[in-house]
């Protein structure tokens, strides 16, 4: 399981990557693998807060439906609008191109509160 | 689920060859079964649609049925006219709740020879089909192995070729490596294929060899999409306690020519007073996949309730099984009705089934 050192991670299998005063979620390889093909991903809209741990929207595999929550609280800047017509993203390439959304944090220190890559390793291998 | 001796879910034969593929696995009626493999859900289905895939149905049970009563047994206990076939042929068919008619069960049986019969009923209702007619549970001693898709046929044919030869809902015997196996022209894809029941001895000769001729492995998940795109019906969802053949439009495997079966005056009566509601087929204008358990609306009042839905990996838009009320104004194809989802609407369409034919066309 690809787990990038330079992100930080929920225990909700999000990702966060840290870029200037925003950053960027998706979910984790992890999550995608247990997800299996994903057919269908809801976006937040642009302008939307959210508390930390609230929900950002679902992403939808044959099988199940999983809630995206927020890593961290804040304002909503940008969605990855390709994965309405490409949500196969999310398993191609979830660190990259299957990216969900970016934020503004509310409290920009809340991000280094989430797990390192060694952390949430840790928690996936229990 | 546990098996009958308590010891946690069954296996199928070629559990260890799944094993070896790197298959994801689900439970499904007490069995421990492959989901996945590796190459996806929507991979596995679309090579089903354009090629072959060859899916472990192990799981489902078979009950031989044998000697000169066999015949009268099966008749008496199962919905469908047996005598529409004869030997060497398979029929769809239903045990049914004698006091309701609501589907205990839906069945293949396979009409070996003159006094021989494989009842092949749902995983977990096994026990329930043996105590109905009698005979023997003999699901431990084979594995059943489905080959879907406009190129099974031929693929098989390079490995069986007598198992290739078999018609469209035909039962025949033939050899593999020295091993007499079955083989019907059955399946729950919408494509054309075969399912054979091989002995243990060589069940995981005869898997590898049909992966080796290019057959992609599939798992439930993809069965799933595949019998949903091809409006079939799946036990616990489209059939069940409290739905009958007739709601569920399985009329035309009713044998209403034969004087008595079970459940038979139960569907009688409903005939008589009419049935409440039926199955529809639903398509939704998005991606996003209906799920069973959906309020069915029309003009913004409740009709009915969604009993299968997901995402048509050929189609590209959700699809739905639905049991819906029908009052004066019938649900004709393009009848607009909503999903409820989770507080959302899904707007969608009455439509005609299946969703998909054999070939992947709409």
């Amino acid at each position: 399981m690809n787990v990038p050192d330079e992100l930080r991670y929920s225990t909700d299998h999000e990702w966060v990557r840290a870029d200037g005063d925003r950053v960027r979620v998706g979910i984790t390889d992890y999550a995608q693998d247990a997800l299996g093909d994903v057919v269908y991903v809801s976006l937040p809209e642009v302008g939307t807060t959210v508390e930390a741990g609230g929900v950002l929207g679902e992403v939808e595999s044959t099988k199940s439906v999983s809630e995206i929550y927020a890593p961290v609280g804040g304002e909503v800047v940008a969605v990855n609008t390709d994965l309405g017509s490409s949500p196969e993203r999310v398993n191609d390439d979830p660190y990259g191109a299957g990216w969900y959304c970016e934020l503004v944090p509310t409290d920009p220190a809340a991000v280094d509160a989430l797990l390192d890559a060694a952390g949430y390793e840790a928690l996936t291998a229990s | 689920m546990t098996d009958a001796h308590g010891t946690g879910p069954r296996h199928s034969p070629l559990h260890a060859e799944h094993r070896a593929l790197g298959a994801r696995f689900a439970l499904f009626g007490g069995w421990e079964m492959p989901l996945a493999y590796p190459a996806g859900t929507l991979f596995e289905h679309r090579a089903c649609r354009t090629g072959a895939a060859v899916f472990d149905v192990s799981h489902l049970g078979t009950v031989r049925v044998e000697g000169p009563d066999a015949h009268d047994r099966i008749q008496l206990a199962l919905s469908n006219d047996l005598d529409r076939i004869g030997p060497g042929r398979a029929q769809y068919t239903q045990l049914l709740d004698d006091a309701d008619g609501s589907v205990v069960d839906d069945i293949i049986v396979w009409w070996v020879d003159g006094t021989t019969f494989d009842v092949m009923p749902n995983a977990s209702n096994t026990a329930a089909v043996v105590e109905a007619l009698g005979g023997r549970d003999v699901t431990d001693e084979r594995a059943v192995i489905a080959v879907q898709g406009p190129s099974a046929r031929k693929l098989l044919a390079e490995i069986a070729p007598d198992a290739a030869a078999v018609p469209r809902f035909g039962v025949a015997s033939f050899m593999f490596q020295g091993h007499a196996a079955t083989v019907a022209g059955t399946g729950y894809t919408g494509e054309d294929g075969v399912e054979c029941a091989v002995p243990l001895a060589v069940a995981v000769t005869f898997w590898r060899s049909l992966i080796g001729a290019g057959m992609t492995p599939a798992g439930l998940g993809a069965r799933d999409t595949l019998r949903l795109e091809a409006g079939l019906p799946l036990h616990g969802h489209e059939l069940g306690p409290g739905i009958t053949p007739l709601q569920a439009g399985l009329g035309w495997s009713v044998g209403w020519s034969v004087p008595r079966f079970r459940g038979r005056a139960a569907l009688e009566r409903e005939r008589e007073r009419g049935v409440a509601r039926r199955l529809v087929g639903i398509t939704t204008d998005g991606r996003q996949p209906p799920r069973s358990g959906s309020a069915v609306l029309r003009g913004g009042v409740g009709i009915g309730e969604v009993t299968s839905g997901n995402f048509s990996p050929v189609l590209g838009h959700g699809i739905a099984l639905a049991l819906v009320a029908e009052d004066s104004s019938p649900l004709t194809p393009g009848t607009p009705v909503e999903l409820e989802l989770r507080g959302r609407r899904l707007p969608g369409q009455v439509t005609a089934l299946p969703f998909v034919r054999g070939g992947g066309r709409p």
